[in-house]
C-alpha cells in the first residue's frame, strides 16, 4: 500500500479546502487527537489485589474463622476468640500487595506532545487553526521549530529537515521533499509525520491522516493492545500459591479425618482443620516478596534505574535477551568527529564524553590548514553565555554535524569565534541536497580564502591537488586511491565521512556570486569521519552481559552499516565474527553460511522473512544487528525472542519503541532522551539513559531472585513448627494451645530480610536447610514448651497424656507434679495460662526474639496477652538452639 | 499423567521420584542422622531439665497466685455446677449423697493417721523436716470437724431434708499463706439482686480454714497433706425455685473477683430443691 506515491489527482489544490467540506469531515473523522485508552480504575485495582491467589487463600481462611467463631461464641466458648485472628490477616494483606500495586499503576497513558497551533491553507487563505481542528485534504504550511500538525505529505518543500527521533530512532534530521523515495511510508521523504519535530525551513504539505489514523497514533493503538507480559516472579508464585493451597488442604483434610476417629466434635475438629490450613499459609511470603522488592527497587533507584513495577526488579533479573535501541542508549545520541584523515594517514579523534581520551598529533601543516576550514566553513554558533560549560556540553545552533565540527574544533584547537572573526566571512554557499557541498569564502589579508565542504567525491572532483604537512601536492592517480582507500575505510565503520578543501581567490570579495566560484583547482587537506559513538561504559556492560550468559541484540532503526559498526565497537558483534555476507566476500564457495556468528538484518529483509525463519535466524546467529525496523517489526522481534523460550528485556525512548516495551517481558525506557509514551509503557526507567544501569539492574535482579527463593525456603520453614504441634497434639496428648491465630507471625519475616548485600552468590545448595530449620525449631520450640511448663510445675512426664483432663472444663483441680490444684480458665483456657511454646515456635525466634517479645514478654500483663506473661529465663533457652538454626539457615543468610 | 508417570519413574536417569536410588539412600541417611541427633538433642535438654528442677517446689508460681475454690457434690450441667434435685425422690440425691461419702473417705481418722494434731491457730511453718523420711508434717482434718455435715451423724448430709450440706475446698498452692493471718473463711450468699440473706451453718464454726494447715510444702514434703474443707449446711431453701449462690473465701491474697476465672476465690453453682 503506497498511496503516497501514487500521484497527487487532482494535482495540487493550493486553495485548500472549503471551511464547510472540512466541518464535514471534521465530523465524520473526528478531531486531530489521540485518544487515551480507558485505564483501569484504581479501586479495581485494589480489588484485584485483594483477589490474588494466596490472598484468596487468606480470606477464604478468615471467612471459616470468623463463621467458626460465630458458632462457638454462640455457644458460649470464649476461647474461640482466637479464632478471630486469621481474619484479621486477610485484609492487611491486600492493603500490603496493594501499596506497591500502586507505584505501578501511577501515570497516565501515552502522551503526546501535540502542535496546539497549524497554518492551514482553506480556499486560499491562511488560517491559524488550533491543531486538532485539521482534516484530511487541509493543505498545511510548517516550518522550522513547528511540530508537525498531522501526517502530511509534502507538496513543496525548501530544506525542510525533520527529526524523526522520537518515531524512527534515527539520530539525524530527515529531509522532506516532494518525491517519493520509498515504498514504507517510514522510509519515504514526502510525508512528514504527526508530532515530529519540523527542526529547519519550510514546507506545504497536505494532511493524509489525522488522529489515531496517523503513523504515531497507529503505532500508540498497537502498544495499547500489546497485553503485558506475566513477569516469572508472578507465575512461580502462581505455582507456588497453587502447591502450598493443595498441601494446607490435603494436611488439613488429614488431621481433620483423625480429629473426628479421636472424637472431637465436627466444629472442634473443622477449626483444626482450618488452623493448619491457615498454618500453612505463607502469609509472610506476600510481605516478604514486596519488601525484597522494594528494597531493591530502592537500591536500584540510587543506580540510576527507576523501577515502576516492582515485579520487573526480579525479571530484569532472569533477562536472558536484551534488544537494545542503538541511539542514545549504546550510543551518545551525539554526532562527534571520530577520525581525520590527513597527510594520507587515518587520525582517531576523542570520541569520549568527557574528553579524556587520546588525541592525535596535531603538529601537522595540513592539520592547521584542515582545522581553520572546518571553523570557517560552519554556520553553527554557540548559543551565548555558555563559557563555563565545557565544550561538549554547550548548545549549538545547527545541524548534527557542523555541531559535531564546531565542537570538535572548539575542543581541538579553541576560540573558534576568534578564528573566525580574524576571517571575515564575505560569501556562502549553503549545502543543498544537489550539490552536497558548501561553500564559504574569506577574507585572509589581501586574498580571499575559499574554504569547502561536502561530499567526500563532490569534494575531490573539485581538486587539483592536495596538501601533505603544509606542501601542496599534485593530485595524482596515487593519491586518489589513497583516498579512495580512506573513504571507504571509514564509511564501511558507519561514519559520516566529509571531505574538505581550500583554495584563494584574488579580489574583492563584494558582489561574488556562485557563478564565480571555481569549480577546481582547489587544495584537498584531509577527510573529516562523524559517528554517533558509544558510551564509553557500554563494551564493558556489553561483556557483562555476555559473561553473565545474556545475549545483546541490537534493534536500531538507523542503517545497517552505522548499526553493524556501532554494534562492532561496543561488541555486540565481537571482533572476527562475520556476517553471511562478510563469509560470502571471503569465502564465495561456502554454501550454507549458517556458521556466521553475527547477522544484519534490515527492516525490508524482515519484511520478506517468514517469522518461522526470524526464529531460525535468531537462533543460528549469536550476534544479531536489525537495522532499519519498523515499530511492528520490533515487535515481532521482540515475539521471537519470547518464542525461543527468553525472557527479553527491551530499551527504547522512542514512541515506536513502545509497543517493544510493552511487549518486551521488561521495558526500559530512558530517562533523559526517553518520549514519555516509552516510559509510560516501560516497567523501569534508565535515568542516564545508559546501558551500563541495565547491567546493575540485571545484577541486582538476580541478587534479588536468589533472595527471594532464600526468602520464600525460609517463610515456608515456619510451617514445620506450625504443624509438629498438631501432630504432637494428637500423637502424644500434649496439652497445646492450638488455634488459627498466629499473630506474631508475618511482620518479622518481612521486615527481618537479611540485606541482600550479605546473602551469598549463588552456587552451593544446602542440603534441604528449610526443612531441616523447620524441624531444629519444631524442637527447640518443644524444648521450651517443656521448660516453661516445668518451671510452673508441670514435668514432662505428666504432660504426656495429660491433655484429656487439662481440656476437660469440669475439672477443676487439676494437679501438677507439685501437688499443687489448677482450676481451668475458661479463657485461654487449653494452655492453663501458659503458651510457650507458640512463642518458641517462632521461624525467627532464634535470629530476632524482639519482634515477638510484646505478646509473650514478661511484662506484659494479662489483660493485654490472652496467654499471660513467660518467665524471662524460658527466653534463653532456645539459645542452645540458634546456633544448629542458624548454621543451618546460615547458607541462606550469610 | 505422562509426566506424572517420568516423575514416579524417570528410566533415562533412572530416578524413582526425582532422585536416584544411591540418592533416595543418602537422604535418607541424612535425615534418619539428623533426627538422631535431633532427638538425642532433646533428649539432653529434657535431661537437664529434670535435673535442674527443684524437686520440692516449682520456679515460678507467676500463673497460681490465688488459689481455685470447688464445692463437693460436683454436678456439672448445661450451665456449670448444678444441685438440683427432688426430696420426695431419692434417686435425685442418691448420687450426691455418694460423692460426698466418697470425697470424705479421705479425711477418715484411718485416712489421716500419719498427719499430727494441730491446736494452733497461726501459720505451720516448718523450716526444716521432721517428718518421717525427709518430709515435713501435716495437720489433721478428719470428717467430724464438719459436725452435722461430717456424713457421721446424718449420713444423708441433710438432702431428705431439703437442707443440703455441700462442702467448700481451697485448692492448695505451694507456700501460700492466706489470709495474712487471719483465718480465711467461706461466706456464700444469693447472686443477682437477692438481696435477702442466705441462711447458713458453716462448719467447722464461721466457715474457717484454720490457717495452722497453711503453708503447703508440696507433694514431696507433705505426701499425706489433705486440704482443709468448710461445709455450708443451706438452711429455709424456698422449695422448687431455682437459686445461684455464689461461696466466696474472704481472706486477704484471695482473689475472687477475675472475671476471666469464675473459680478463682469463689465457687458458683445453681441450686434447686423440689418436694
Amino acid at each position: 500500500m503506497t498511496p503516497h506515491c501514487t500521484p497527487l489527482t487532482p494535482a495540487a489544490p493550493p486553495q485548500g479546502l472549503g471551511p464547510g467540506a472540512a466541518a464535514e469531515r471534521l465530523l465524520r473523522d473526528g478531531p486531530n487527537e489521540l485518544r487515551p485508552p480507558r485505564g483501569t480504575p484504581e479501586c479495581l485495582k485494589f480489588a484485584r489485589q485483594l483477589a490474588g491467589g494466596l490472598q484468596c487463600l487468606m480470606w477464604v481462611a478468615a471467612a471459616i474463622c470468623l463463621v467458626a467463631f460465630g458458632i462457638q461464641r454462640g455457644q458460649g466458648d470464649l476461647t474461640s476468640a482466637d479464632d478471630v485472628g486469621p481474619g484479621r490477616l486477610g485484609p492487611s494483606r491486600g492493603w500490603a500487595g496493594w501499596m506497591p500495586g500502586c507505584q505501578g499503576g501511577k501515570g497516565g497513558w501515552m502522551v503526546v506532545t501535540y502542535p496546539v497551533q497549524a497554518t492551514v491553507i482553506r480556499e486560499g487563505d491562511k488560517f491559524q487553526i488550533d491543531a486538532n481542528q485539521l482534516v484530511v485534504g487541509d493543505v498545511v504550511e510548517i516550518k522550522g521549530g513547528d511540530r508537525v500538525p498531522a501526517d502530511i505529505r509534502i507538496l513543496s518543500a525548501q530544506g525542510c529537515k525533520v527529526d524523526n527521533s522520537s518515531l524512527t530512532g534515527e539520530s539525524e534530521p530527515q529531509t522532506r521533499s516532494p518525491e517519493c523515495t520509498h515504498e514504507s511510508p517510514l522510509e519515504t521523504r514526502n510525508i512528514a509525520f504527526f508530532s515530529t519535530m519540523c527542526l529547519e525551513g519550510t514546507a506545504t504539505g497536505l494532511v493524509i491522516n489525522t488522529g489515531d489514523r496517523t503513523i504515531i497514533g497507529r503505532i500508540a493503538s498497537l502498544a495499547s493492545g500489546v497485553e503485558n507480559e506475566k513477569t516469572p516472579i508472578a507465575i512461580e508464585i502462581e505455582h507456588f500459591v497453587d502447591i502450598i493451597a493443595g498441601l494446607a488442604i490435603f494436611f488439613g483434610g488429614t488431621f481433620f479425618v483423625v480429629a473426628m476417629v479421636i472424637g472431637y466434635p465436627f466444629l472442634r475438629a473443622m477449626v483444626f482443620f482450618m488452623a493448619i490450613v491457615v498454618a500453612y499459609v505463607p502469609e509472610g511470603l506476600l510481605a516478604t516478596v514486596t519488601v525484597c522488592l522494594s528494597l531493591t527497587a530502592k537500591r536500584l533507584a540510587r543506580k540510576n534505574c527507576v523501577v515502576k513495577n516492582l515485579e520487573a526488579v526480579e525479571t530484569l533479573g532472569s533477562t536472558s535477551v536484551i534488544c537494545s535501541d542503538k541511539t542514545g542508549t549504546l550510543t551518545q545520541n551525539r554526532m562527534t568527529v571520530a577520525h581525520l584523515w590527513f597527510d594520507n594517514q587515518i587520525h582517531t579523534a576523542d570520541t569520549t564524553e568527557d574528553q579524556s581520551g587520546q588525541s592525535f598529533d596535531q603538529s601537522s601543516e595540513t592539520w592547521r590548514a584542515l582545522s581553520r576550514i572546518v571553523t570557517l566553513c560552519n554556520r553553527a554558533v554557540f548559543k551565548p553565555g555558555q563559557d563555563n560549560v565545557p565544550v561538549a556540553k554547550r548548545e549549538v545552533i545547527g545541524d548534527a554535524s557542523e555541531t559535531a565540527l564546531l565542537k570538535f574544533a572548539e575542543a581541538t584547537v579553541g576560540n573558534v569565534a576568534e578564528q573566525r572573526s580574524r576571517y571575515p566571512k564575505v560569501f556562502e554557499v549553503p549545502f543543498t541536497s544537489a550539490n552536497k557541498f558548501q561553500v564559504s569564502v574569506h577574507e585572509a589579508g589581501e586574498r580571499l580564502l575559499l574554504v569547502l565542504k561536502g561530499a567526500p567525491e563532490r569534494v575531490l572532483e573539485r581538486c587539483g591537488s592536495v596538501m601533505l604537512k603544509g606542501q601542496e601536492l599534485p593530485l595524482d592517480q596515487q593519491w586518489r586511491e589513497a583516498f579512495e582507500s580512506a573513504y571507504a575505510e571509514l564509511g564501511g565503520r558507519g561514519e559520516r565521512v566529509l571531505g574538505f578543501c581550500q583554495g584563494y581567490l584574488e579580489g574583492p570579495g563584494e558582489g561574488l556570486s556562485a557563478e564565480q566560484l571555481p569549480g577546481e583547482g582547489l587544495c584537498f587537506t584531509g577527510l573529516v569521519a562523524m559517528i554517533d559513538p558509544p558510551r564509553a561504559s557500554v563494551p564493558a556492560a556489553v561483556r557483562k552481559c555476555r559473561t553473565a550468559g545474556i545475549r545483546v541484540i541490537m534493534v536500531t532503526g538507523d542503517h545497517p552499516i552505522t548499526a553493524r559498526a556501532i554494534a562492532g565497537s561496543v561488541g555486540i558483534i565481537s571482533e572476527g565474527s562475520e556476517t553471511p555476507e562478510d563469509l560470502a566476500a571471503r569465502l564465495p564457495s561456502v554454501r550454507p553460511r549458517r556458521q556466521a556468528r553475527a547477522r544484519v538484518l534490515t527492516g525490508a529483509q524482515l519484511q520478506e522473512m517468514e517469522p518461522a525463519a526470524l526464529v531460525d535466524a535468531l537462533r543460528t546467529h549469536p550476534e544479531m544487528v536489525f537495522a532499519r525496523t519498523s515499530p511492528q517489526q520490533k515487535l515481532i522481534i521482540v515475539e521471537s525472542c519470547q518464542r525461543l523460550g527468553a525472557i527479553v528485556a527491551v530499551t527504547g525512548d522512542g514512541v515506536n519503541d513502545s509497543p517493544a516495551l510493552k511487549k518486551a517481558d521488561i521495558g526500559v525506557a530512558m530517562g533523559i532522551a526517553g518520549s514519555d509514551a516509552a516510559k509510560n509503557a516501560a516497567d523501569m526507567i534508565l535515568l542516564d539513559d545508559n546501558f551500563a544501569s541495565i547491567v546493575t539492574g540485571v545484577e541486582q535482579g538476580r541478587l534479588i531472585f536468589d533472595n527471594l527463593k532464600k526468602s520464600i525456603a525460609y517463610t515456608l520453614t515456619k510451617n514445620i513448627p506450625e504443624l509438629t504441634p498438631y501432630l504432637v497434639y494428637i500423637t502424644a496428648s500434649v496439652p497445646l494451645h492450638l488455634g488459627p491465630s498466629r499473630t506474631p507471625g508475618p511482620l518479622p519475616d518481612a521486615w527481618a530480610p537479611p540485606s541482600p548485600d550479605a546473602w551469598a552468590p549463588r552456587g552451593r545448595q544446602a542440603l534441604s536447610p528449610p526443612r531441616a530449620a523447620g524441624a531444629m525449631q519444631s524442637f527447640a520450640g518443644f524444648v521450651d514448651y517443656f521448660v516453661a511448663l516445668a518451671q510452673e510445675g508441670w514435668w514432662p512426664a505428666l504432660v504426656l497424656g495429660l491433655r484429656p483432663r487439662w481440656e476437660d472444663t469440669r475439672e477443676q483441680e487439676l494437679q501438677d507434679s507439685y501437688g499443687q490444684q489448677w482450676v481451668r480458665l475458661p479463657y485461654a483456657a487449653p494452655i492453663r495460662a501458659l503458651c510457650p511454646y507458640r512463642a518458641a515456635s517462632h521461624p525467627l525466634y532464634g535470629p530476632s526474639v524482639a519482634p515477638t517479645h510484646p505478646l509473650y514478654g514478661p511484662y506484659m500483663d494479662r489483660t493485654q496477652s490472652p496467654y499471660g506473661p513467660i518467665q524471662t529465663p524460658v527466653w534463653l533457652l532456645h539459645i542452645p538452639y540458634t546456633v544448629p538454626i542458624c548454621s543451618c539457615t546460615g547458607p541462606y543468610m550469610a | 499423567m505422562e509426566n506424572f508417570r517420568r516423575f514416579v519413574w524417570n528410566p533415562e536417569t533412572k530416578q524413582f521420584m526425582g532422585r536416584t536410588l544411591i540418592n533416595w539412600v543418602w537422604i535418607s541417611l541424612y535425615y534418619l542422622a539428623f533426627y538422631v541427633v535431633m532427638t538425642g538433642l532433646f533428649s539432653l535438654a529434657l535431661y537437664s531439665l529434670m535435673r535442674t528442677l527443684n524437686p520440692y517446689e516449682p520456679d515460678y508460681q507467676d500463673q497460681l497466685k490465688s488459689p481455685g475454690v470447688t464445692l463437693r457434690p460436683d454436678v456439672y450441667g448445661e450451665r456449670g455446677l448444678q444441685i438440683y434435685y427432688n426430696i420426695s425422690d431419692n434417686k435425685t440425691w442418691d448420687g450426691f449423697v455418694t460423692t460426698l461419702q466418697t470425697f470424705l473417705t479421705a479425711y477418715t481418722p484411718a485416712a489421716q493417721l500419719l498427719n499430727v494434731n494441730c491446736t494452733s491457730d497461726t501459720y505451720f511453718i516448718q523450716d526444716t523436716f521432721d517428718g518421717p523420711n525427709k518430709t515435713k508434717l501435716s495437720c489433721k482434718f478428719t470428717s467430724d470437724m464438719l459436725q452435722n455435715c461430717s456424713g457421721l451423724t446424718d449420713p444423708t448430709f441433710g438432702f431428705p431434708e431439703g437442707n443440703p450440706c455441700l462442702i467448700i475446698k481451697m485448692n492448695r498452692i505451694i507456700k501460700f499463706y492466706p489470709g495474712n493471718g487471719t483465718a480465711p473463711r467461706v461466706d456464700c450468699t444469693y447472686v443477682g439482686d437477692d438481696s435477702r440473706p442466705l441462711e447458713v451453718d458453716y462448719y467447722p464454726v464461721n466457715g474457717t480454714f484454720n490457717l495452722h494447715y497453711f503453708p503447703y510444702y508440696g507433694k514431696k514434703a507433705q505426701p499425706t497433706y489433705t486440704n482443709p474443707l468448710v461445709a455450708v449446711k443451706l438452711l429455709n431453701i424456698t422449695r422448687n425455685e431455682e437459686f445461684k449462690i455464689v461461696c466466696r473465701v474472704i481472706g486477704t491474697g484471695i482473689i475472687s473477683d477475675n472475671v476471666h476465672d469464675p473459680y478463682e476465690g469463689k465457687v458458683e453453682f445453681r441450686l434447686k430443691i423440689d418436694n
